[in-house]
């Protein structure tokens, strides 16, 4: 395939006088099961492949995408054609920021990846996890899903970036609603990995594990109370700390969007507590982990903010060439239908020193906020999140749980407000929507914000 | 693709083949600027077979007869490993469709350029001090689908729609609005920039003020793009007659009952004279028709797709919606239509001495479809003062969809065409007594 890739990329550079192309190809085998009570609604097989064109000419883009290979020129043509064009209308030229370019073959580190696993083993194990699931008397219905990828992708530039992937990725999420008397609850848990394969689930999320924690989540909002509007002082577990730090945070450390928000004026500043480090990095296990962006540039550690000063932010070339920063691996596509947009991959705040109990015990009332359902933030860090797993704080203890809730506030204003950073970290995977879908991680340790945060 | 039918019955005890093309053009606007155009096409195959109530299915990204092929066989050894379904009865058997809409044959072949124009117009309407376009665009979609199965369904569609959106952020002295956007979307090119720009501006002009919120009980008028996102997540799933069968809709024995008041009509009606998504069959090849769903308050019944009706013993209302990733195929709307009332928006507004005006929730994803319950952010959201919009006033609305639509006190008669879940129709609607939690 490289071959045909090449031929083609040779052809346009022949005929076409354009400042960058680039061609990416891939193709994929995906397994889709979803388990709904009992029924295998989905059991697919889906082969996808097909071509990404994107062309620089006279600084601007033109973008195409095909699944006819026969019609690869014919698309790099349109993707050149449209760059001209849209070059009329613009006044500030795009330029990409200089990289060194790669010739590199990126194995995958999965032990067992999901091609050589028996269909009918997955099939056993969602059904197992679903009788799990049910061996609680107020789960009342289940949909689970189970998503697979075993394939190839390959990136060639006419600057000479020429980086194959063996692309693989295991993915399963749970929604569950429970029942009892006239309440009705339901949760949300969600897997995956790109580093891990099968393994994921007989090692690091086995079915017991997964289903004792949906259970307790629709219990806990079957059994809980109302909570009391208000601002009060909150505890956030690894999952919310994540989500604050992808939603609320990470998006304003997005190159394209940080123009736009308040961290455009922040950069270098000190906006939170001199023990607060949020980084955007590889993690042992992370679902955004890789080794090379979809522009051919090395994935690099960042630390958007560090000890408490808003440092680093997401970039793609040409981000970094209007910001002149070094590119630092964030454009991502979701598949050949897309171009590579500014994208997060594991978004965490680091460690500090706290443990759990010492960050509780002083406080008279607050809340415990464990696990979300939806999260959304605005452009001025103005967040929400739908809280599917909390307590009660009452004299230092935890104690009754809440349902149906949500958390939410200015995040940079909620920052300063970080009282305790804990010694712990917990990792969510999760799938993150900007017109395209990425895998994401998000998490951190437990950490505690005394206001700054509404419940209710 | 009658031979592919035939081939295909070699393997299975009937299949359903559906072919879907589409062709997008599209720009988009990034900080001021076009930044991209793009042409995308792709073909995708879907092949659903069932063998001894066993169902397996493959997708191939493809319109090619060998590989439909090669995806026939493919999906026959999903199915024999598959486990048998002793809920399934049958793929639908051929039906009566309604006459299809004329379609605009100039959006099959539009070029992104036009686009590129079109957003060029945009972004100088909107170039206005402490205005930044912070991204928008514009496009337009056409597709072509077959759906044939071994009963004889064989019905072909084609259509297109157009597009035009703009998020506009305010900057000013330190200050930075909430992103706010509007948009257009037509069946046609003919797409109104000078309105979305418009009442864009009007709405940061609005949010560059800022004023506090009350925690209290206050009137709210909800716009329609908050209003589709909300019910979309609290309530439109409990109209799913999947829900029924499993005992997680609350509307379980309600048909015939008030679920709000006389001013309240949801139907789903793809043919509706605004739908931009005027389908005549659905992705199972079952007519669509016209599905009251809630008639002046009173809830009217559960919409359905060929699978959950023919388990619960009713007829399919031809809403099967299909899932092109995963080729299966779960209830879902058309294009659901909220009535209009009588008054405009502006009377809305006039009458309310102290209320809000909200533009779009936070959130509302968030939502507990299997109860109603949300948490939502009002976010862009304004104060309303003695009939005036006075400026920005984010907060929280948390409550039960069930107790908030018998509050409902008037509907707006302008309703805005929405791209949601394929296509919405929406007024704005005012509630009375609503507890909302100030900043």
């Amino acid at each position: 395939m490289e071959d045909r890739l090449e031929k083609a990329l040779n052809w346009a550079l022949e005929n076409f006088k354009a400042d960058y192309i680039e061609i990416r190809y891939e193709n994929i085998s995906k397994n889709t099961l979803e388990l709904k009570d009992g029924t295998f609604t989905t059991f697919a097989d889906k082969g996808q492949m097909g071509v990404a064109i994107r062309v620089l000419a006279d600084g601007a883009w033109g973008f195409s995408s095909t699944n006819r290979l026969e019609n690869l020129e014919k698309a790099i043509e349109s993707a050149y054609r449209l760059a001209k064009a849209t070059a009329k209308a613009k006044k500030e030229k795009i330029q990409l920021a200089e990289i060194k370019t790669y010739q590199d073959f990126v194995k995958s580190k999965m032990k067992i990846k999901p091609k050589e696993v028996p269909i009918e083993e997955k099939v056993e194990r969602l059904m197992d996890l679903e009788s799990l699931l049910k061996e609680d008397g107020a789960i009342k219905s289940t949909w689970l899903r189970y998503e697979d990828a075993s394939g190839e992708k390959i990136l060639i530039t006419n600057e000479g970036t020429k980086i194959k992937w063996d692309l693989n990725y295991v993915w399963q999420y749970v929604w569950a609603t429970g029942k009892e008397g006239e309440k009705l609850a339901a949760a949300r848990d969600e897997v995956g990995a790109v580093d891990y394969g099968w393994e994921l689930f007989k090692e690091k999320e086995p079915n017991e594990e997964v289903a004792k924690r949906v259970i307790r989540k629709v219990h806990a909002q079957l059994e809980g109370v109302a909570p009391k509007r208000g601002e009060f002082p909150i505890v956030a577990g690894p999952i919310v700390v994540g989500l604050i730090a992808h939603e609320a945070l990470g998006h304003l450390a997005e190159a394209d969007l940080t123009i736009n928000s308040p961290f455009k004026d922040l950069i270098g500043k000190q906006i939170a507590p001199e023990y607060v480090t949020m980084s955007e990095r590889i993690v042992e296990g992370g679902f955004g982990n890789d080794r090379y962006d979809d522009e051919g540039v090395p994935v690099k550690d960042i630390h958007i903010i560090e000890n408490g000063v808003l440092k680093e932010i997401m970039l793609n070339r040409e981000y970094a060439h209007k910001w002149n920063m070094e590119p630092n691996g964030h454009a991502r596509a979701e598949n050949y239908t897309y171009p590579p947009i500014i994208r997060m991959r594991n978004t965490i705040f680091e460690p500090g020193d706290w443990n759990f109990e010492e960050m509780i015990e002083d406080i008279k009332f607050g809340y415990y906020v464990v696990d979300f359902r939806g999260g959304q933030a605005q452009l001025n860090s103005a967040f929400q999140v739908g809280v599917q797993e909390g307590y009660m704080i009452e004299n230092g203890e935890i104690t009754k749980p809440i349902r149906d809730t949500s958390i939410s506030g200015i995040a940079i204003e909620a920052l300063k407000k970080i009282s305790a950073v804990g010694n712990d970290f917990g990792l969510e995977m999760g799938r993150c929507g900007k017109g395209q879908t990425a895998f994401v991680s998000s998490g951190g340790p437990h950490m505690r914000f005394d206001g700054g945060i509404i419940i209710g | 693709m009658e031979e592919l039918i035939r081939f295909g019955e070699k393997f299975f005890d009937e299949l359903e083949i559906a072919t879907y093309k589409s062709r997008d053009a599209s720009v988009n606007i990034e900080l001021n600027e076009v930044s991209t155009s793009a042409l995308r096409e792709r073909v995708v195959t879907v092949v659903r077979g069932v063998k001894d109530k066993r169902l397996g299915v493959a997708i191939v990204d493809s319109g090619d007869k060998e590989k439909i092929k090669e995806a026939i066989e493919r999906a026959y050894k999903l199915a024999k490993l598959n486990k048998p379904d002793e809920k399934w009865v049958s793929f639908p058997e051929p039906g009566k469709y309604r006459e299809p809409r004329k379609v605009d044959k100039e959006l099959k072949e539009v070029s992104p350029d036009y686009f590129v124009e079109l957003a060029r117009e945009g972004i100088g309407m909107a170039s206005e001090e402490g205005i930044i376009v912070a991204g928008g665009g514009g496009g337009a979609e056409w597709g072509e689908s077959l759906i044939v199965n071994s009963h004889g369904v064989n019905v072909s569609q084609e259509g297109g729609g157009a597009f035009f959106y703009i998020e506009l952020v305010g900057m000013k002295e330190g200050k930075v609005t909430p992103g706010i956007f509007d948009f257009d979307a037509k069946l046609s090119l003919k797409l109104d920039v000078e309105s979305v720009v418009k009442n864009a501006l009007q709405k940061v002009k609005w949010a560059f003020k800022t004023e506090k919120s009350k925690t209290e009980e206050a009137k709210v008028v909800i716009e329609p793009w908050a209003v589709s996102s909300l019910l979309s997540y609290a309530l439109f799933p409990a109209f799913s007659g999947e829900r029924l069968v499993k005992g997680t809709t609350p509307l379980a024995n309600k048909i015939g009952e008030s679920i709000s008041n006389e001013l309240l009509t949801i139907c789903d009606d793809p043919l509706h004279e605004l739908s931009i998504n005027p389908v005549i069959a659905d992705d199972e090849g079952v007519p669509t028709r016209r599905n009251v769903i809630v008639e002046k308050g009173v809830f009217k019944g559960f919409v359905w797709d060929n699978y959950w009706a023919k388990i619960h013993g009713v007829e399919s209302t031809g809403n099967g919606k299909r899932n092109l990733s995963t080729g299966g195929i779960s209830i879902g709307f058309h294009n659901v239509v909220i009535e209009g009332g009588k008054k405009s928006l502006e009377e809305i507004i006039g009458e309310i001495e102290h209320g809000y005006l909200v533009s779009g929730f936070q959130g509302a994803h968030s939502s507990n479809p299997d109860n109603g319950n949300f948490a939502v952010v009002a976010n862009p959201a304004f104060l309303i003062e003695n009939g005036e919009v006075k400026g920005s006033a984010v907060f929280m609305m948390s409550g039960n969809v069930y107790e908030l639509l018998p509050n409902l006190y008037a509907v707006s008669r302008e309703q805005k065409v929405l791209p949601f879940g394929g296509s919405m129709v929406v007024p704005s609607m005012a509630f009375d007594n609503v507890r909302i939690a100030g900043k």
